[in-house]
């Protein structure tokens, strides 16, 4: 038993932490919020020199073959500053999947995820509401010429990607099939999420589709998507554990300063325990954080039932600090210049992503 | 990082669950399973198990008598006692005087107390709390005099302590007394171990509101106490005590037992069907799960010879509320059987009320665990430790 991180790990840390403390200012993230793409191309760059793209993939493929520790520190890094790069949707979920399957032409499109050159997004969401992937409306039909015929919604840093991994039902087998944006008969509409992000709804019609675009069919497609998902979900989760830090922090900052009835605002101990009951919170989303990396990391059969436990208690917990955090700022906490109601809503967006709190409560429960 | 103990942890959890299933007195087991209230003998019989099998000073080390273990074997043993539902062990000895005395006493004093804590000859109990003095410990105002008789010197003890828990089995009582009222109130407080059977004590029980006769006042007249008896150095008691404290906090969480309640709890809910005890059911368990694993945080940093501090606040509010919570949801699930009342003099009938097993003392365990969250520093003193050491407020 070692809940401890390698030296390795720990310097993986550092790296990030000093990236974060001197090149993502908040100010200057409010900036690129507002552009087309909503994050910086020249920090996405940086991540691709620095290796990061390449963190999770196996050494086969170009990687460094790291997996959910190291990618829980990374997110948990990108969290408490809020760090708008689309990591989740290209290197954790598409590159999950490219990297797992046996597409053979997948070595291209990887090398051109690590390198920063082209970005792919996974279509799994429809509007079945009960994140449900597994009930695909998305038809493909045909024998030789197959032709795709549907829509996909929510799909992560879709106005970014030149390729869409999208999932379809062909004849009730699934597969996964990759389409770039300019194919013929696709069209896109794309949206700001309440957090800044961008998101998409893609319509298929009458889209060509040649064989060798598939990724994976059936049961491997099946468990690929899973996969990724639950991936995504130990990713979001951890991001969400980094935001709850950030959180209390900057809270405790604030009322330090932060001076009424003639002194500092931290004084007053109903304020005082609300910041330990963050505090609380944040830790023991931290420890079901640890549970599940190394569920994951070791693959044991418990993976699947842990990352439920901790995106359940990471759902309510998240809310509950970014809420008392804006309290415990007062009016600054709901203006939009401070960062503060900015992790709010992140934790409400995180919450609502693979499954909300009440939804992985109950597959916790039944698993 | 790995999640599984080496296998000469898990060889040693083997040997914990053997013991457990040998040489666990039978009688102890049969009357802890069925819920009936346990005799001073059956928990004396319980500890002189372990103390046959050495285990007794199971956070002691090896030249004091104690086992030696690492942080993961305690963890280990603590949590295989939960699992197997035994009775909490007794922790005014072996957990809280006797560190004080291997740490800070002289050696006759070594000599003289800790193999009678190690073999549960003696049974101790904890002189603390006052009524004037609470969460404010500091303030107490039991006083002891030094006064020079025949040759000796003793200290004359005049005061009351309160919420003494189990004192009516107790042979002797550590106390925190003033010995001096004229500087800070932290530096007039000693250390000192008093014979239970000494003239001028009387313990009055207080009846807690589950019926039960569990603390105790103490009152001290005249009591004269050999001055030998003194923990270290006159005034230095409030260190001794801080460090009793920061000793206590680890394995308050009570994981193991929890756990085991838990397990019922889920069937329960199941067969009930109730699909909203079924949600809090998992809500619960889920929170267990947190709490295992910041457990298992704090004893991986200790392993690697790190000093958890006053993170491990978070284990006492946790373990208590979650404590608690398992109660409240056995009331719950327990319905308008919860309300016959069992206590220590029975039903006032002869026969038990017909409702399922575990209806019989969901209400009595309910009302006894309100305390978990008042004693050991209440939660709210907790959250005070972590705001002002981990907060920095």
């Amino acid at each position: 038993m070692n809940l401890n991180f390698s030296d390795e790990q720990n310097l993986l840390r550092e790296q990030i932490q000093k990236f974060c403390n001197s090149d993502y200012d908040f100010y200057d993230r409010e900036d690129f919020i507002n552009t087309e793409a909503g994050f910086d191309p020249e920090k996405w760059k940086l991540f691709a020199e620095q290796g990061w793209l390449a963190m999770p993939f196996s050494s086969e493929s170009g990687g460094f073959d790291f997996g959910p520790i190291e990618l829980s520190i990374l997110f948990e890094e990108f969290g408490k500053f809020l760090v708008l790069e689309p990591y989740l949707s290209n290197v954790v979920l598409s590159g999950y999947i490219l990297d797992n399957s046996s597409f053979d032409k997948k070595n291209d499109f990887i090398a051109k995820l690590i390198s920063g050159e082209e970005q792919i997004s996974l279509a799994y969401m429809e509007q079945n509401r009960n994140y449900d992937f597994k009930n695909i409306t998305c038809l493909l039909e045909g024998t030789d010429s197959l032709s795709l015929n549907g829509t996909k919604n929510l799909v992560l840093n879709g106005s970014n990607a030149d390729h869409y991994l999208v999932t379809t039902n062909h004849n009730d087998v699934t597969k996964i099939v990759l389409v770039s944006k300019d194919t013929s008969g696709l069209s896109i509409n794309n949206f700001k999420t309440v957090d800044d992000r961008r998101i998409s709804q893609l319509n298929f019609e009458n889209v060509e589709i040649n064989a060798d675009q598939i990724v994976a069919i059936g049961d491997e497609a099946e468990q690929l998507i899973k996969d990724a998902i639950n991936y995504g979900t130990l990713c979001v989760s951890a991001e969400a554990v980094g935001c709850m830090e950030s959180c209390y922090l900057k809270t405790v900052e604030y009322t330090k300063s932060r001076e009424q009835f003639g002194q500092p605002i931290s004084n007053f101990q109903v304020l005082q325990h609300k910041m330990v009951d963050m505090f609380i919170e944040a830790e023991l989303c931290k420890s079901l954080l640890y549970k599940s990396m190394i569920d994951m990391h070791e693959k044991n059969d418990s993976k699947y039932r842990s990352v439920s436990a901790l995106k359940s208690q990471v759902g309510l917990s998240g809310k509950k600090v970014g809420e008392d955090a804006v309290q415990l700022h007062g009016g600054m906490g709901v203006s939009e210049e401070m960062s503060i109601g900015h992790y709010l809503k992140r934790f409400i967006s995180i919450d609502s992503q693979f499954g909300n709190s009440h939804f992985h409560l109950k597959k916790f429960n039944n698993s | 990082m790995e999640l599984s103990f080496s296998s000469k942890d898990l060889e040693f959890r083997d040997e914990v669950r053997d013991f457990l299933a040998n040489e666990y007195p039978k009688h102890v087991k049969e009357k802890t399973e069925n819920g009936e209230p346990l005799t001073r003998e059956d928990i004396v019989d319980w500890h002189k198990s372990l103390s046959a099998k050495g285990w007794m000073g199971f956070n002691w080390p090896v030249e004091y008598g104690g086992t030696g273990w690492t942080p993961a074997q305690i963890y280990i043993f603590q949590n295989e006692l939960g699992l197997a539902g035994c009775p909490p062990l007794i922790p005014f000895g072996v957990s809280m005087v006797g560190p004080v005395i291997y740490t800070f006493g002289n050696q006759e004093q070594k000599d003289r107390f800790l193999p009678d804590i190690l073999n549960f000859d003696t049974w101790w109990c904890q002189g603390y709390s006052e009524p004037g003095s609470g969460s404010d410990l500091a303030s107490l105002k039991t006083k002891a005099e030094l006064v020079h008789e025949d040759g000796k010197d003793y200290y004359v003890i005049n005061g009351s302590k309160t919420w003494t828990t189990l004192a009516q089995n107790a042979d002797w009582i550590f106390c925190l007394v003033r010995t001096d009222s004229s500087g800070k109130k932290q530096e007039g407080i000693s250390f000192l171990l008093i014979d239970m059977k000494s003239p001028g004590i009387e313990v009055k029980p207080i009846i807690t509101i589950d019926g039960d006769h569990e603390v105790n006042s103490v009152f001290f007249t005249d009591v004269k106490v050999p001055a030998e008896n003194l923990i270290g150095e006159e005034g230095k008691g409030w260190t001794y005590a801080k460090f009793l404290l920061a000793h206590e906090r680890f394995g308050i969480a009570g994981v193991g037992a929890s756990k085991r309640q838990l397990e019922r709890l889920k069937e329960i809910s199941k067969d009930l069907g109730d699909d909203d005890l079924i949600a809090k059911v998992s809500q619960l368990e889920i929170d267990i799960m947190a709490l295992e694993f910041t457990e298992l945080r704090l004893l991986s940093a200790l392993e690697g010879g790190g000093n958890p501090g006053a993170e491990s606040s978070i284990l006492k509010i946790k373990g208590t509320e979650i404590q608690q919570r398992l109660t409240e949801l056995y009331v719950e699930a327990a319905g308008e059987f919860a309300i016959p009342y069992g206590g220590p003099d029975g039903y006032g009938s002869n026969v038990k009320p017909n409702g399922p097993d575990y209806t019989n003392d969901a209400l009595s365990k309910y009302l006894n665990m309100r305390k978990v969250t008042i004693y050991g520093g209440s939660n709210e003193i907790q959250k005070n430790i972590i705001s002002k050491f981990v907060l920095g407020v």
